[in-house]
């Protein structure tokens, strides 16, 4: 027994020593507000740097290097230091014109000619001229190619090489959105003459006409690219090489940027960003993204298909509190059925944290008692806390709500697999979405259009609204911005109305890096530009 | 003996065969699509119903199982669907730097485990055994994430000593052997110090002892030998853990290995890469079984196999 309590002692002391070493990377902070993580960067000296490339440090391993079979966002932004469009976006994902030096689009939003950019050459020499467009455009378009970007080049008609710099694309039916697609990373252009000799290895070897080549990919472990000298545009590449690592572990990521194996790093938890910041020569960058945060409310089922119902929801979440709960004030509140950075955004009256309104409202609606009902979403962290918290704020007003987390495979069979709108189990849905395109069409019309309802797309709301879906279509029948404008204003004003979701919050991208490093940023759909990488 | 190892290695075709029919269903069995997750998040329906097909998922269960089994006895493990590439080069490419990591953490491991196994045992009920068993002890019961980042936050960040992952140079395996062998070495010296225990009681080591052997002779030459077979056994189990790779310590060192690989295959629902990685854990664990059956005959001849 005497033996026992020794032990017990060595026990803590061991315990209390290790703690006092793991404090070093646990802090937490507990101040909130609407926040900007960078407003120390000027107080620390600038961290030492040797040599001129860079390390990146990512959470995901890398899937393919072809761009027009690649869906996730991390490929993409490893391609986009390698492979550019005819068009893309600058940091607050406005549309510029990138190979193409112009560009417009028919009245009718069904035909679209670029004029491209002249002298400039793929990384294994080939010159780029507007039969490389076509064939890339055909390429994606046959869906004997089986590429996972079909769809978004389905309704490509033709490609036609005009002159050697003229490249026009003919719709089969209107699609006001097109320009966009063509400034999404699956446009990106490859080299016809690698397309020929690599055949469907081209995942394996990107070549294009971007500030950096392509110079190896170790499936397991990293992909590394080096300067492209000849890169046609002044000025750049500024860096001789850029290495992209995954590491998977948070805290793995965090501690390579502490010692300077990695230069960036992303994502970054929102518990280690107070932390890390400002130390070590380490700056913490948030900037707003395009990722909308809400619940999907399904409006076919009792008592959802009441919209008082729905509205008292949206009046019962302190969405304030929601973001310094789920994401310690990293963010901003949602004031719109999609996100402001996407084209065609227009403001709302939000809906003020009111619980007596709500009560009011159940009242109102026959459920002054409450009811009951289940709530299903993801099973991270993030996911679970934001549940439970609308748990507890729907609890304030007397409905009680279970909580399902589900791993991310059975969540979307649950909801997918379901072939009948009476047979979906769902009644209310956690999830998130972000606009890959930028542009308002893919941030409403795959979530609450009804031609979306699952298994078709993303509207687990079962939202079904004639007017709003004329809008939708009206708004892709024409490529003229202001007509697209009103009707997407009329959609978003109708639509928040009705809420058929929780509306919540945009998140913020979350960035680490050193601070000698510039140029390196996060771009609002969560993907990353290295482009323009620069150690000063 | 050459015979009883050809025996065994003919009953290994049965065997994996029924353990493919296994793995299959479960595989299969598992909820989510792997066509969704393939498709991509903001995919339409018809991309997905498209992605079906090429994956030939559209097909009933048994003809793909036939068809699995067919490709598998040509020595085609398929292609993986996240990645398009064949199985074989995703897990050639990760096998040896899990084999040599968990190499590394079964040599450390088996040397430490044995050496305060043995003291433990010899200087039963003394500060020895206590302290051996205490780390012993911690070995078992420290999380293998926790000791991994605090060892990454004390001689990565704080003395700058070692990587904080990665297997490019030598000074990578380091941490990741101590985090991945810790738990090893724990559970070896408790099995060496009570086998041990038991052994020395024996009436041939009091024999020994009288006819004047040395100690340190009759503990590591006479009695440690005998003590080994319970260890052997162990340790030969505890490899073929270890040569699945480690999801843990593999994520943590961010370690280009096996672990990882089934982590994300199954996540993404990749059913080729899960079944061939299962596959191959079966295969190894069988071929190790084997290794340690010819190990007691070498340790203790009187063992036949017949």
């Amino acid at each position: 027994m005497f033996k026992r309590k020794y032990l017990a002692t060595f026990l803590t002391s061991l315990l209390a020593v290790m703690l006092v070493i793991s404090g070093c990377s646990g802090q937490s902070s507990t101040e909130t507000n609407q926040k900007k993580a960078t407003d120390d960067k000027q107080d620390q000296p600038i961290a030492k740097k040797e040599g001129n490339s860079i390390t990146i440090a990512i959470k995901d391993n890398l899937i393919s290097m072809d761009p027009q079979d690649t869906n996730d966002t991390l490929s993409g932004s490893i391609q986009s230091t390698m492979l550019e469009g005819l068009v893309g976006f600058d940091k607050d994902m406005k549309m510029i014109p990138v190979l193409a030096e112009s560009y417009e689009a028919s009245e009718d939003a069904k035909v679209f000619i670029f004029k491209l950019r002249e002298g400039v050459k793929f990384h294994d020499g080939t010159p780029f001229n507007a039969e490389a467009v076509k064939v890339n455009i055909d390429r994606v378009s046959n869906p004997d190619n089986k590429l996972k970007r079909y769809s978004m080049f389905e309704l490509v008609e033709k490609t036609e090489a005009v002159d050697e710099y003229t490249v026009k694309v003919t719709l089969k039916e209107p699609f006001g959105a097109m320009l966009n697609n063509f400034a999404h990373p699956a446009a990106r252009i490859v080299s016809p003459e690698a397309i020929k000799k690599y055949g469907k290895d081209i995942a394996m070897h990107p070549v294009g006409t971007g500030p950096f080549k392509f110079l190896e990919w170790d499936q397991s472990d990293h992909l590394t690219v080096e300067k492209n000298p000849e890169y046609w545009q002044e000025g750049l590449p500024k860096v001789d090489g850029i290495k992209f690592k995954p590491v998977p572990e948070n805290g793995a990521r965090v501690a390579m940027l502490q010692t300077g194996e990695a230069d960036f790093i992303y994502p970054i938890p929102t518990e280690q960003a107070e932390s890390i910041n400002g130390k070590d020569g380490i700056v913490v960058e948030n900037r707003p993204s395009i990722v909308a945060r809400y619940m999907a409310i399904n409006t076919t089922k009792k008592p959802f298909d009441n919209v008082k119902v729905r509205q008292a929801i949206n009046y019962a979440i302190n969405k304030e509190a929601f973001l310094k709960v789920v994401y310690r004030g990293y963010g901003s509140e949602m004031d719109s059925i999609i996100p402001e950075g996407l084209q065609f955004y227009s403001k709302q009256t939000p809906y003020p944290y009111d619980p007596e309104k709500a009560k009011e409202l159940l009242k109102e609606a026959g459920y002054e008692k409450g009811f009951e009902t289940t709530v299903w979403g993801g099973n991270n962290s993030d996911a679970i806390k934001a549940m439970e918290f609308i748990q507890q704020q729907l609890g304030l007003v007397g409905i009680k709500v279970n909580v399902i987390p589900m791993e991310s495979g059975t969540l979307s069979d649950k909801i997918w697999s379901v072939q009948n709108e009476e047979d979906a189990e769902v009644e209310l849905y956690y999830g998130g979405w972000s606009s890959s395109t930028g542009d308002a069409d893919w941030g409403i019309r795959p979530l609450l259009a009804g031609g979306s309802i699952p298994p078709k797309s993303y509207n687990v709301a079962y939202y079904q609204n004639e007017k709003a879906d004329q809008l939708i279509n009206a708004a892709l029948q024409t490529a003229d911005p202001e007509k697209r404008k009103a009707a997407y204003a009329e959609v978003q004003e109708m639509i928040w109305e009705d809420a058929p979701w929780a509306f919540l919050v945009v998140e913020d991208t979350m960035a680490g890096m050193k601070n000698y490093l510039h140029g390196v940023y996060l771009l609002p759909d969560g993907s990353m530009s290295a482009r323009e990488a620069e150690i000063k | 003996m050459f015979r009883y190892i050809v025996r065994r290695l003919l009953g290994i075709v049965p065997t994996l065969l029924i353990v493919s029919i296994f793995i299959f269903l479960f595989v299969h069995m598992i909820p989510g699509d792997p066509a969704r997750l393939v498709a991509g998040p903001d995919a339409s329906y018809q991309d997905v119903e498209l992605v079906r097909q090429e994956l030939g998922l559209d097909k009933p269960l048994v003809s793909q199982y036939f068809t699995y089994i067919s490709n598998l006895a040509q020595a085609d493990l398929g292609t993986s669907m996240k990645t398009k590439r064949p199985v074989f080069d995703e897990i050639a490419a990760r096998f040896m730097p899990t084999f040599w990591l968990t190499v590394w953490s079964m040599a450390w491991a088996i040397v430490f485990g044995l050496l305060i196994g043995v003291i433990s045992a010899t200087k039963r009920n003394k500060w020895q055994d206590y302290t051996g068993m205490f780390s012993a002890v911690s070995g078992i019961s420290l999380p293998s994430f926790w000791l991994g980042l605090m060892l990454i936050q004390l001689f990565s960040v704080q003395l700058g000593w070692f990587p904080t992952g990665g297997n490019e140079s030598w000074t990578g395996y380091i941490l990741p052997s101590i985090t991945l062998g810790a738990g090893v070495a724990a559970v070896i010296a408790r099995f060496t110090r009570s086998s041990l225990m038991d052994i020395l009681r024996e009436d041939y080591i009091r024999t020994g002892r009288a006819k004047g052997l040395k100690e340190n002779v009759v503990v590591w030459k006479h009695a440690l030998k005998n003590a080994m077979i319970p260890v052997v056994t162990m340790t030969g189990l505890q490899f073929g853990f270890l040569l699945g790779g480690s999801i843990v310590v593999e994520t943590v060192f961010s370690w280009p290995g096996l672990g990882r690989l089934l982590i994300d295959s199954v996540s993404f629902r990749d059913y080729p890469v899960i079944q061939a990685e299962m596959l191959l854990f079966a295969l190894e664990f069988i071929l190790i079984n084997l290794i340690v059956d010819i190990l007691y005959g070498v340790m203790n001849p009187q063992i036949r196999y017949e």
